[in-house]
């Protein structure tokens, strides 16, 4: 007898899929019992066993074993009859499964089962469709007709949406699946990937469409250049098909298969990358002949792009032009292609040789009849050539202009596409457009002498209505004091657009300007009406303008000896300004730009009453802005900064963020550095968008720290950057590189914040026992000898030896000098020279005396013959 | 970046009312809630092509002397070939 839990003992090894080891114990059980009971019992091992070998792909060993049971176990060939049917999908096989679907009688849960084995075995639609057994007008023939007739179609050529839309295949149909493979299919060789993805997604998994699913997958990996994933079957992958089985890698062969052409090419490609000589000229030859015979056409096209690809790797030009079977076409796309390919090696001798080609190419497609010699065509090549050169550092464009003006001499060679000057030209005449306009001024202005002014003039006179170079051309009369030429140009703008921002901007100060200037060269009435015409620009009515303006008549009455005039304007300057410390201040900053000293003579600090010297902080910020808006120096008797600086951290919390910003640079103007330090103190600590500003005047008080200047204007130019304020972060990165345009050090974002910190906690102004942030850390170390010995580095005897030397030859202070005033005064004449002030001002201002000798006399100007 | 061209589906010489018409056909095949990427690079392509100067500085520049020349010349995608119903029916069979 076979005992409940023998049987259960068998059934749980086939539960747990040990089909060899259920196998052998129920062979055993029934060798020992033979009773129906058992032989059902081993029968059903034998299936479970057989469709685990079918599952993994095994047919024949299936089959084998199918034959096997059914000569043992008579009793069982019904059973493993439809175990084997659906493998062989037969004609005859099928006309037996499928007859009783015929049957009007078929009780429905017998039409669902032999249409669940329809969904999941059967592969062959035209024996499907071709099934005796079923009326030629049943729905699952007329449907197998017609996905045969599509899946024919969609792997033979493409096909059309209207052939995809198989009506004859309703969603609840058996074959429903088909549907979707034969769109996969077509949507696969369309190129579409994502449709073909949606439709493999939505494949029953159990179907026999899904066999396919894995297959068509591992062919879209294939653009993407993934091998071959054999365990991906995705949502609808077909369970226990391998991907890489023989089929499926036979089909992937075939349909993707690489024409030859492309596999030589990829080989060279690979060769390239690896830079193997002998293997890319051996290539070379192959990928030449391969293409001779697959595609003449684009025989030439390549042989030119192995040329340049070879010139670029410096192979042998012979052995190349000889794997060819000849050279290339050298015409104008030869020159395009290799002048690209020079460019993107950014090796500056490179970028030399691409200019040179470039040029060679703008001549040969001229003449190939591409476009004309002087087309805009020609001048977006210039405008390429010359951005190439400003890419070739500085000297050595220098030295190969040089050297190419004496080769040129000899040859007769016309060399103009090495120097940007002339391409910048050469652009602007054939397109003049603002952008090449704007890219030329922009290189000029990085030149010597004047040279932006001149492309402004050329500018101008292509464009007139451009602004930008009549605010160049305005801001130059400006510097150089010419102030009639400067608001000619400011009319001009004015016709053009009266509006803008920045011409307002300039308008109140240039007319103040030249009011100064006449009032210094004592052309009174000129500056009285000048003053008349400033009066009534609504810019001069903003903020404390007015006094400006009332000043200026002072000045004007002064110079004329009308002592009450004057003195009525001083009173009016007075009760503008509701601040007679104020007051004064602004009275001596004009004066004192007009040379009118005896205007300007401001009277002892002791006379201002103690609520004057409260207030004087903000009196001094409030003319500081307005000295600011006109490019005054702030000439201040030191008792006046001295007292102001002694009454800020009174008044400091009254003070706004643009008084505290004119109190810092006041102070920095004049050499109050306490002053412009505790103005820096309080305005970071107001935290805010100003903070990279105060950052920035910070590092502009520590001329005596020069490491800490240099990372606190780092810092500030990085939060600029941060702020988008590019104007604020150029100058700090001027202040970083110092007066001798040194290299920056790298400072992050992170690293900024950091700098910010330590400098908001550090407000009191170092010296006298005051620790100041250590950024030891953020700074390039030092390499000198005796630091790199601290560091515990090795130290080379030669280097020892070369810093001595440096030694000797270190500058030597002028008596009584320290060199902390040596560095301020280094720092403050590269200030002047980025602001565009001449030597001679700039020394009259640092020694604020005469030079030795006694006053200039005015030159005369030469008359003109 | 992709050649705009390309992008478009255009011809190198194709005329405004060409590259207009291709940018509004490309629209309405990738609109922007659907394949937000797709249609990013068409304007971008159409925004390249619709200036003349940046036309004519892409043609003039456009020649490539980095990519592979296995993309170079034979596209980037492989091939595929119609080999008709045998080899995908042989999968088919091979459970």
């Amino acid at each position: 007898m076979l005992s409940p839990e023998t049987e259960a003992g068998v059934r749980q090894l086939i539960s747990r899929g040990e089909h060899r080891a259920a196998l052998d114990r129920a062979k055993e059980i029934h060798k020992a019992v033979r009773t129906p009971a058992s032989e059902t019992l081993l029968v059903d091992t034998y299936v479970e066993r057989i469709q685990a070998l079918m599952g993994r792909g095994l047919m024949v060993e299936a089959k084998a074993l199918v034959e096997l049971v059914r000569q043992r176990h008579p009793s069982s060939r019904r059973r493993l009859d439809e175990l084997a049917r659906p493998a062989g999908a037969g004609p005859r096989s099928l006309n037996e499964l499928l007859r009783p679907l015929a049957d009007p009688a078929l009780s429905t849960d017998e039409r669902v089962t032999l249409e669940r084995i329809v969904r999941r075995d059967v592969w062959d639609l035209s024996a499907l469709a071709a099934c005796e057994a079923l009326p030629v007008t049943h729905a699952l023939r007329t449907a197998a007709a017609a996905l045969h007739r599509s899946f024919v179609a969609v792997t033979s050529g493409p096909v059309t949406d209207e052939e995809l839309e198989l009506p004859e295949v309703s969603r609840r149909s058996p074959l429903a699946c088909w549907k979707l493979l034969v769109r996969a299919i077509a949507y696969f060789h369309r190129g579409d990937r994502e449709s073909c993805e949606r439709a493999l997604d939505a494949i029953d998994a159990e179907s026999a469409p899904a066999r396919l699913v894995t297959a068509l997958r591992s062919m879209l990996d294939d653009d993407t250049a993934t091998p071959l994933q054999p365990g991906r079957s995705g949502a609808a992958g077909a369970p226990g098909l391998s991907a890489s089985s023989p089929a499926a890698a036979a089909l992937r062969t075939a349909v993707t298969r690489k024409p030859a052409l492309v596999r030589e090419l990829e080989a060279l490609d690979r060769a390239f990358a690896s830079r193997s000589r002998s293997g890319i000229v051996k290539l070379i030859r192959s990928v030449v002949e391969e293409c001779r015979r697959e595609s003449p056409g684009r025989l030439e096209a390549l042989k030119q792009h192995i040329s340049v690809r070879c010139a670029v790797a410096n192979l042998d030009a012979a052995r190349v032009v000889a794997a060819m079977g000849g050279p290339s076409r050298h015409d104008a796309a030869f020159n395009r292609l290799l002048a690209r390919a020079f460019e993107e090696t950014h090796d500056p001798e490179h970028l030399v040789i691409a200019c040179s080609i470039w040029d060679e190419f703008r001549r040969a497609a001229a003449q190939e009849g591409w476009f004309a010699e002087n087309s805009p065509e020609s001048a977006v090549i210039s405008l390429h050539i010359a951005g190439l050169l400003e890419r070739i550092p500085e000297p050595a464009l220098r030295e190969l202009q040089q050297s190419a003006r004496r080769g040129a001499a000899l040859r007769g060679r016309n060399i103009s596409f090495l120097f940007p000057d002339e391409l910048y030209q050469r652009t602007c005449l054939l397109d003049p457009h603002p952008e090449a306009f704007s890219r030329w001024m922009a290189w000029a202005a990085r030149q010597r002498g004047g040279q932006a002014a001149r492309v402004a003039k050329a500018w101008h006179k292509i464009r007139h209505e451009d602004v930008e170079p009549i605010l160049h051309l305005m801001d130059d009369a400006e510097a150089r004091r010419a102030f009639g030429t400067a608001i000619g140009w400011l009319a001009k703008l004015d016709r053009i657009d009266s509006l803008r921002p920045d011409v307002q901007r300039r308008r109140f100060r240039l007319l103040a300007g030249a009011v100064i200037d006449r009032a210094r060269r004592k052309k009174l009435a000129h500056a009285m009406k000048e003053i008349d015409r400033l009066a009534a620009l609504p810019e001069a009515q903003q903020g404390d303008r007015p006094a400006v303006v009332a000043a200026l008549r002072a000045l004007v009455n002064a110079g004329w000896d009308d002592a009450d005039a004057t003195a009525s304007c001083c009173a009016d300057v007075d009760r503008l300004l509701q601040d007679r410390a104020a007051a004064a201040m602004l009275l001596s900053v004009v004066a004192t730009a007009a040379k009118q000293r005896a205007l300007g003579q401001l009277e002892g600090v002791e006379h201002l009453s103690s609520a004057e010297r409260a207030s004087l902080p903000r009196a001094l910020a409030r003319v500081g802005v307005l000295a600011g808006e006109l490019r005054l120096s702030l000439k201040l008797p030191r008792p006046w900064l001295a007292e102001a600086a002694r009454r800020f951290p009174a008044s400091r919390a009254s003070l706004g963020v643009d008084e505290l910003r004119a109190l810092a640079e006041c102070g920095e103007q004049t050499g109050n550095v306490d002053l412009a330090y505790a103005a820096t103190a309080e305005g970071l600590a107001r935290g805010g968008a100003s903070e990279a500003g105060f950052l920035y005047l910070r590092a502009r008080t520590l001329a005596a720290s020069p490491d800490r200047k240099a990372v606190c204007a780092r810092a500030a130019a990085e939060l600029a950057r941060e702020q988008q304020d590019m104007e604020l972060a150029e100058r700090a990165l001027a202040v970083a590189r110092g007066p001798f345009g040194s290299e920056l050090f790298p400072l992050t974002l992170d690293q900024a914040r950091e700098v910010l910190r330590e400098e908001k906690a550090a407000t009191e102004r170092p010296g006298g026992g005051t620790r100041e942030p250590d950024y030891g850390h953020l700074l390039p170390q030092c390499q000198c000898p005796n630091c790199r010995r601290n560091r515990g580095e090795p130290v080379n005897p030669s280097d020892e030896f070369d810093f001595e030397d440096e030694d000797d030859f270190a500058i030597d202070l002028p008596p009584g000098m320290t060199p902390r005033m040596m560095n301020e005064l280094l720092d403050a004449a590269a200030e002047a020279a980025r602001r565009g002030e001449s030597f001679d001002s700039f020394a009259s201002r640092m020694l604020d005396d005469p030079p030795p000798g006694g006053r200039r006399r005015p030159r005369r100007r030469k008359k003109r013959r | 970046m992709m050649n705009p061209t390309d992008v478009l589906g255009v011809s190198p010489d194709a005329s405004d009312e060409e590259i207009r018409a291709a940018y509004l056909r490309k629209v309405r095949e990738c609109s922007p809630d659907r394949a937000p990427e797709q249609f990013e690079r068409v304007r971008d392509a159409y925004e390249m092509l619709r200036d003349p100067r940046r036309r004519r500085r892409q043609r003039l520049f456009a020649a490539d002397p980095i990519s592979p020349l296995a993309v170079l010349f034979a596209g980037g995608t492989r091939p595929r070939r119609f080999v008709g119903p045998g080899p995908w029916l042989e999968v088919l069979k091979s459970k």
